[in-house]
């Protein structure tokens, strides 16, 4: 029995399936289906941000933080000032861990003529030491304030379970110091390579909060390229999602067209919110993000890296002076329903949840970030077959959509849930 | 489905200068555990200088058709080319190596079972949808596992410590302690003297109590022991909850074990 063909070097199982004789192609997504949204039925709001992480060990923090995003939204819950900023460090920590994952290992070597991260040890051991020492640091941050560098633990309804200590903190400060180098280095890494050039005009989503904060936990609006912006509560009036007869992942519409979420399109929306460095980086390359090219995600993340340390800072800061506030807000469990959303490592990531009087699950709906990209990235391929790769042989085409696919930096095992 | 506890355990027996060939495989899951082998950065480098890596999606695009000394394998078999890829692979392999609570003991993607599946895909998919999914178990539904290592995910020392066992030809072993060892090491008190849940006492050590650590009970993941005492846990938990609840404790990560079939069944 011969096997699907499965596309190395991202997370989950997904395979191209190129019509040579058509010029297009599809992305099948092949992934088992594990029946999240079912599975928690049933299940007390406090197991649901236990068991969601298991979506994706990838960006375990990001299931964890907007699923009780939308607990706490329904229990009309608010966090103290301490731990939103709590939160906003631990999930700059994810998007670092998922951020240097996908650039350094997954999305990056190829474009260096290397294979695989293992051998970038013995090519480029500049970019294997950035490489693991960006990561030994996020799964540090991660593993302080959540409890573990995968599956975090201490966050709950209305706070933290643990608090970490001023101790904690000024270590993590200390460390923080260290990296910045590191970030520059990944944006001269990834500013360094010439991207093939795609260009083709979609819309770009991206959720923000009530403040103008670069968005990152607990968004409230979605807005868009095209002049959208409107409540995430109403996310299903504008995303439709589409069930394909070659796809255990369901496929999302704008209508009935592809959008972009993630890096690049926190970019075209929200690139003025950048701190320090990330800002001056995004505007080196301005003219560069003009273009309407999905290559430029694997640039658009090696910026934000940079963003994300700032941000780590600039939460111990306001901490370390005014202390952490270790109460857990009381709620009371009620018949509820609603949503939570996130701006995590590929994009928004959103959480449905419909809870009975006794806090019970009685309905989950989750749309992944590479849910919600997968129309697009199919769209791109079919641009690319019909415009860059044109004149280039079915494996030279097959290769360059795997690049493209990888540039999204996608989670089949999210789109599939 | 039955996962056998005890067996003879395959080692590998090669010459010092001899290549360790593996593979490493992920069916459908998190793919939590390899980011863990990630994570131990320049540790794991070091242990594949002795190897040779024939085939590793996540990590390279090159593989080899060629036997493999190890598999290590996460995730659950659940749709029909994974098992049969799982098959074919324990036909190639000396030594099969389950990676974390997935693949050694069914974990999370288990609390669905089996008849469960068609009223969820017509939930989630609506009618008329064809899946691809016929059941979420272990690996030992299907073929025989070597040694498992536990966790959900998995303990980046504990990988370290048993991946060079089996590469220098031993059979590794166990801790021989439960979970309630290791929070004494973290000088966590004790939840069910304080009269709340966890299952430490009945689970397999060496996971460093990270969730009591972090203020959860324990849940498991790292699999029950083979001689605890599962009754003398349930009379303690019967006082905090009812028999409804102590099952959804239990079937968080183990409900595709032969010990919450016994006990819940």
């Amino acid at each position: 029995m011969s096997l699907p063909n499965y596309i190395a070097k991202i997370e989950g199982h997904g395979e191209i399936q190129l019509d040579v004789e058509n010029n297009t192609a599809r992305l099948a997504i092949l992934e088992g289906e594990r029946l999240f949204e079912g599975m928690i039925v049933q299940k007390r709001h406090n197991e649901t941000y236990w068991i969601t992480p298991r979506i994706c060990g990838v960006c375990p923090i990001a299931h964890n933080l907007a699923c009780l995003a939308a607990v706490e939204n329904a229990f009309g819950v608010s966090l103290s000032p301490s731990s939103v900023a709590l939160r906003r460090i631990l999930l700059a920590a994810q998007n670092i861990q998922s951020h240097v994952l996908h650039l350094y290992f997954l999305s990056l070597p190829e474009y260096l003529g290397v294979d695989s991260g293992v051998e970038i040890s013995k090519t480029h051991p500049v970019h294997f030491k950035a490489a693991v020492a960006l990561r030994a640091f996020s799964d540090m941050v991660a593993e302080t304030i959540g409890g573990r560098a995968v599956h975090p633990i201490t966050p709950t309804t209305g706070g933290f379970h643990k608090y970490p200590s001023q101790d904690d903190l000024k270590m993590i400060k200390k460390e923080t110091a260290k990296v910045k180098k590191l970030g520059e280095h990944t944006y001269n890494f990834a500013a360094g390579i010439i991207y093939p050039d795609l260009r083709r005009g979609t819309e770009y989503f991206t959720t923000v909060g009530d403040d103008d904060s670069y968005p990152m936990t607990n968004t409230s609006r979605v807005i868009s390229t095209k002049g959208l912006n409107q409540s995430i509560q109403e996310y299903s009036s504008l995303i439709k999602e589409k069930v394909k007869d070659y796809s255990t992942a369901k496929f999302s519409e704008h209508n009935g067209r592809g959008f972009m979420v993630g890096s690049l399109a926190r970019f075209k929306n929200a690139h003025d919110r950048l701190l320090g460095p990330a800002r001056e980086m995004y505007d080196k390359n301005k003219e560069l993000f003009s273009h309407h090219n999905s290559f430029l995600n694997n640039l658009a993340q090696a910026i934000e890296l940079n963003h994300f340390i700032a941000e780590i800072d600039k939460q111990l800061d306001f901490l370390l002076k005014e202390g952490v506030d270790e109460k857990i807000a009381e709620f009371q469990p009620r018949e509820s329903r609603a949503v939570g959303s996130a701006e995590v490592p590929r994009g928004t990531l959103y959480y449905e949840l419909a809870f009975d009087n006794d806090g019970r699950v009685t309905y989950a709906n989750i749309i992944t970030p590479t849910a919600q990209n997968l129309t697009n990235i199919e769209e791109d391929a079919n641009e690319i077959l019909k415009t860059i790769g044109k004149d280039k042989s079915p494996e030279e085409k097959k290769d360059l959509i795997e690049k493209l696919i990888r540039a999204y930096d996608p989670c089949l095992s999210c789109s599939v849930h | 489905m039955a996962i056998k506890r005890k067996r003879k355990t395959n080692i590998i027996n090669k010459k010092k200068a001899d290549k360790i060939k593996l593979g490493i495989f992920d069916m459908t899951d998190c793919e939590g555990c390899e980011v863990v082998l990630v994570s131990l950065g320049a540790q794991i480098v070091d242990f594949f200088k002795h190897v040779e890596i024939i085939d590793w999606r996540l990590g390279q695009k090159m593989k080899k058709d060629d036997d493999l000394d190890i598999a290590l394998i996460e995730g659950s078999p659940i749709t029909g080319d994974e098992i049969e890829q799982l098959k074919q692979i324990r036909e190639k392999t000396k030594v099969l190596v389950a990676l974390g609570a997935c693949a050694a003991i069914g974990g999370i993607p288990a609390i669905v079972e089996k008849d469960q599946r068609e009223g969820m895909y017509n939930a989630i998919y609506g009618a008329g949808y064809k899946p691809l999914g016929i059941d979420s178990l272990p690996l030992a539904a299907y073929v025989k596992v070597d040694f498992s290592i536990h966790g959900c995910p998995v303990d980046g020392e504990e990988v370290v410590r048993i991946l060079n066992e089996v590469k220098s030809g031993k059979a590794p072993q166990y801790r021989g302690y439960s979970v309630c060892y290791d929070c004494k090491q973290k000088e966590n008190p004790c939840r069910l003297l304080e009269g709340k849940a966890c299952l430490g006492p009945i689970t397999q050590g060496g996971c460093k109590a990270v969730c009591v650590s972090g203020g959860l009970p324990c849940w498991g993941c790292f699999g029950s022991r083979k001689e605890a005492n599962i009754p003398a846990l349930m009379e303690i938990l019967e006082k905090q909850m009812n028999k409804k609840e102590m099952a959804d404790f239990f079937g968080t990560f183990l409900k595709a074990t032969p010990e919450y079939k016994r006990y819940f069944k």
